[in-house]
């Protein structure tokens, strides 16, 4: 229980319900009319659009905790719906092998932003801003101001096993993080990624494979960022450049707020999810406020500084 | 019978020769230093040991195999130990993960047994007589336990040889024994030791022999018993130490005090501290760490406000708000960490030079000439030795930056110059030198105060020392009548024995 209180993923946790809580309050409806936040469909909602951020927000957190940091999420999902728009609706693949493909898209963009960090040297910030302007852009070269449109292609009202296809985030951002959670924790391949995010020197010293580690967090990465952008196509029905546009900075800040530190060593898969899921709230509950619409960046950039400042002051006094 | 040898070994990075054929080898049983100034090569070849750096030409033996360098952990894997400076540690990681980092106990497809590591650290936490638990986290651990999780990391493995890099730095007295009691230990049980070091009490302590390497070259192994340290410093240095600075110790009130600290406080710092000091007077203010040197000095330098008490200089009492006031009433303090406080990196030699005494008198607009007339002229003074004044500090050895330090702050002409470890980690010969520097400038009237936790340097060159203690002077001695146990009574009294209130406090902050 001791430790459950210790763990940086309880002060997420609790920032999540009490967030919850608050709008619940807060928009809570005159009598006899329908609460619009808090009913199932809305959270369904909320899980849904959290989830293209809290998949690709795992990656980054893995490669912030290396010591490192990837601005290439957001341009990475949005090329791997082109690329799976392309394949299935333009080739005519099967909807799996364009999957993969867009899978594959995902793998080669964490091999070129590591190649360009480990062999050439360059610092993680201006590879991965590089690179994010490289896929953003090929995404637009391929498309030519058009966009594939999947639906048409794909069954409508779609349920697998009677479960709406609605539900394909959720469930993979969730599965994703229990696997990655443990991986982090539990085996050799997340200690290295903590070692050297700690200290890179002391890493080498040991015999880490420090090379190795840091270029299966930014693979990682990039995997994670294209299966998000799978499950935008096919929730959204579309392959299309400008899509995902600002997200890396979104997924970076669920990172951060989930408890990971730009410093390096430090940080949680889980945290980031739950950190995505804070957003979610946020984006989801503030335009329901009536006369908000022009507030919701402001508020989301003052709760990025405040949660951050709160778990500085929270984990001076945690500390033995 | 050689155990480890270093057979003819060469490296060079870039035009720099690291390492011009080192050969010398480590006898089983032995306990083996490995002695230089910075930049002689020691930790080249620490990092060829460890598998971090391949020779370009050479071999290491173990038991007369050559290592192979392609395998980064080979060295490791055949029973060579390391023990890096306490720097080397992960401190977001556990005691038990730093033990086994690189090297977990694992299960089916690398999970981790937490379990097995958590007791095996715990028992050799326990051989060690560590009182750290295994749960802890590194940043959480403090400096000499630190060094001595390195020593059990070292041991998690068999090792047959300990290399241990610099493991002092950043122990006291007391935790030096510590660490030498289990080493000896070790020693005990047939493990052989190399220790590299350039501290020369210590390495004449534990050592067996001495092998000294000059400019990336061996310039010999000497057995202990028949050599000395002065010999050993002739060896490191290649030429005879630079004669003293003579110079006259001003008499008894002189002069008036040049700076004259009453009854300052900052709690819980340190309290009631009074201490004076006169044109071309050097006073040596000696104290273990965390006796509140460091904050005296930077309370005087006007970084921090006193609680109370008064700071004159020259006579008329001042209050400094703020560095800049006492750079302008004259005073300079030359910090203790070079690399964080000292120098600016991303600047060159030039820059750092003329930068406190631009402050000083704050001009607007940079004349590049009278910069670069003035940066010379230190450079020459104090004999730093630089490529060139527009290469960054980073091109100079640890002893040039730190006469960079000096440099800077002995631009802005001070009436009284504050010291804080002016030769903290610097090699020998650089010591001599700015020890001479100090000594130099006191010949011409300046007023320095200088902290240092080297007794010996304090000997040397302190006219009179004050002993610190928990924040408070306790007592006061002339150099001349000055001798180690004088001090180290007054600086390391129980604190049982001591009464007041700081005694609470400071010791266990800094």
């Amino acid at each position: 229980m001791k430790r459950l209180w210790h763990a940086r993923e309880f002060s997420t946790i609790a920032i999540l319900v009490a967030e919850v809580l608050f709008f619940a309050w807060y928009l809570w409806p005159e009598a006899g009319r329908e609460h619009s936040f808090l009913k199932v469909e809305n959270f369904l909602l909320i899980f849904k659009y959290s989830s293209i951020y809290g998949i690709a927000a795992i990656g980054a957190a893995i490669v912030i905790i290396s010591g490192g940091v990837d601005l290439s999420p957001g341009a990475v999902i949005a090329l791997t719906t082109v690329v799976i728009g392309y394949c299935f609706v333009e080739a005519g693949w099967p909807l799996w092998a364009s999957a993969m493909a867009g899978l594959a898209v995902g793998a080669a963009a964490g091999l070129v932003s590591s190649w360009l960090i480990v062999r050439v040297g360059l610092p993680a910030f201006i590879a991965t801003l590089g690179v994010m302007g490289i896929w953003r852009g090929t995404a637009f070269i391929v498309t030519q101001a058009r966009f594939y449109d999947l639906s048409a292609r794909l069954p409508p009202n779609w349920h697998v096993a009677g479960v709406s296809i609605d539900w394909l985030g959720p469930v993979v951002m969730i599965v994703l993080a229990g696997v990655f959670q443990l991986l982090m924790t539990r085996y050799q391949w997340g200690r290295g990624v903590f070692a050297v995010g700690g200290n890179e020197t002391a890493a080498l010293f040991s015999g880490i494979p420090v090379n190795r580690i840091k270029t299966s967090a930014y693979v990682v990465s990039g995997v994670l960022a294209a299966v998000s952008g799978v499950v935008l196509a096919i929730v959204q029905g579309q392959g299309k450049a400008d899509l995902a546009t600002g997200y890396e900075l979104d997924i970076i800040a669920s990172a951060v707020v989930g408890g990971a530190s730009l410093a390096g060593g430090r940080g949680s898969v889980a945290g980031a999810v739950l950190g995505a899921l804070i957003f979610g709230v946020l984006r989801n509950a503030l335009p329901q406020i009536p006369g908000a619409t022009f507030y919701d960046r402001l508020i989301v950039g003052v709760v990025v500084i405040v949660i951050v400042v709160m778990d500085q002051l929270l984990s001076k006094r945690r500390s033995i | 019978m050689a155990l480890l040898e270093f057979h003819d070994v060469h490296k060079s990075f870039g035009a720099v020769r690291a390492l011009r054929g080192v050969s010398f080898a480590v006898s089983a049983g032995e306990a083996h230093a490995c002695i230089g100034e910075n930049g002689a090569g020691k930790s080249t070849l620490l990092k060829i040991l460890a598998g971090i750096v391949r020779p370009d030409r050479g071999e290491v033996r173990l038991d007369g195999d050559p290592l192979h360098f392609n395998r980064p952990r080979e060295a490791l894997a055949r029973g060579i130990g390391m023990v890096f400076q306490e720097r080397l540690a992960f401190p977001n990681l556990t005691v038990a993960a730093n033990i086994f980092a690189g090297r977990e106990l694992v299960q089916r497809w690398g999970r981790l047994d937490e379990a097995a590591m958590h007791a095996r650290t715990r028992q050799l936490l326990d051989d060690l007589h560590l009182p750290v638990r295994p749960d802890v986290r590194m940043e959480h651990v403090s400096a000499a336990h630190a060094q001595l999780v390195q020593v059990a990391r070292a041991l998690a493995f068999d090792c047959k040889v300990l290399v241990l890099d610099e493991p002092t730095t950043s122990l006291t007295d007391a935790e030096v024994d510590q660490l030498f009691r289990v080493l000896t230990a070790l020693r005990r049980r047939g493990v052989t030791l190399l220790f590299v070091s350039h501290r020369l009490p210590e390495v004449f302590r534990l050592c067996d022999r001495i092998t000294v390497l000059r400019d990336g070259a061996c310039v010999g192994t000497f057995s202990t018993p028949d050599t000395t340290p002065e010999a050993m410093v002739r060896a490191m240095v290649g030429r005879e130490p630079p004669e003293r600075v003579a110079r006259e110790i001003p008499a008894e009130h002189a002069r008036a005090a040049a700076l004259a600290v009453r009854n300052l406080s900052r709690r819980p710092w340190f309290e009631d501290v009074s201490i004076e000091v006169r044109p071309g007077e050097i006073l040596g203010v000696f104290g273990l760490v965390g006796s509140g040197r460091t904050e005296l000095l930077e309370t005087v330098f006007g970084l921090a406000r006193a609680d109370e008490g008064t700071i004159s200089v020259g006579g008329a009492t001042t209050a400094f708000h703020s560095a800049r006031d006492a750079m302008r009433a004259g005073l300079a303090l030359v910090p203790e960490d070079r690399q964080r406080l000292g120098l600016f990196f991303n600047l060159n030699v030039r820059h750092n030079l003329v930068l406190p005494r631009a402050v000083k008198h704050g001009v607007a607009r940079i004349n590049e000439r009278a910069e670069t007339d003035l940066a010379s002229l230190q450079v020459a003074r104090l004999s730093i030795r630089t490529p060139s004044i527009a290469h960054p500090p980073e091109a100079l050895s640890g002893g040039n930056q730190q006469k960079l330090v000096a440099g800077k702050w002995l631009a802005t002409d001070p009436t009284v110059l504050l010291l804080d470890e002016p030769t903290k980690g610097v090699d020998v010969g650089a010591k001599f030198e700015i020890h001479n520097i100090i000594r130099g400038h006191a010949a011409r009237g300046m007023a320095c105060v200088m902290v240092s936790s080297d007794l010996p340097e304090v000997l040397a060159l302190a006219d009179r020392i004050v002993v610190m203690r928990q924040g408070r002077v306790r007592g006061e001695i002339a150099g001349t009548a000055a001798t180690e146990e004088a001090v180290m009574s007054l600086a390391a009294h129980e604190s049982a024995h001591s009464e007041g209130p700081a005694s609470a406090g400071p010791s266990a902050a800094e």
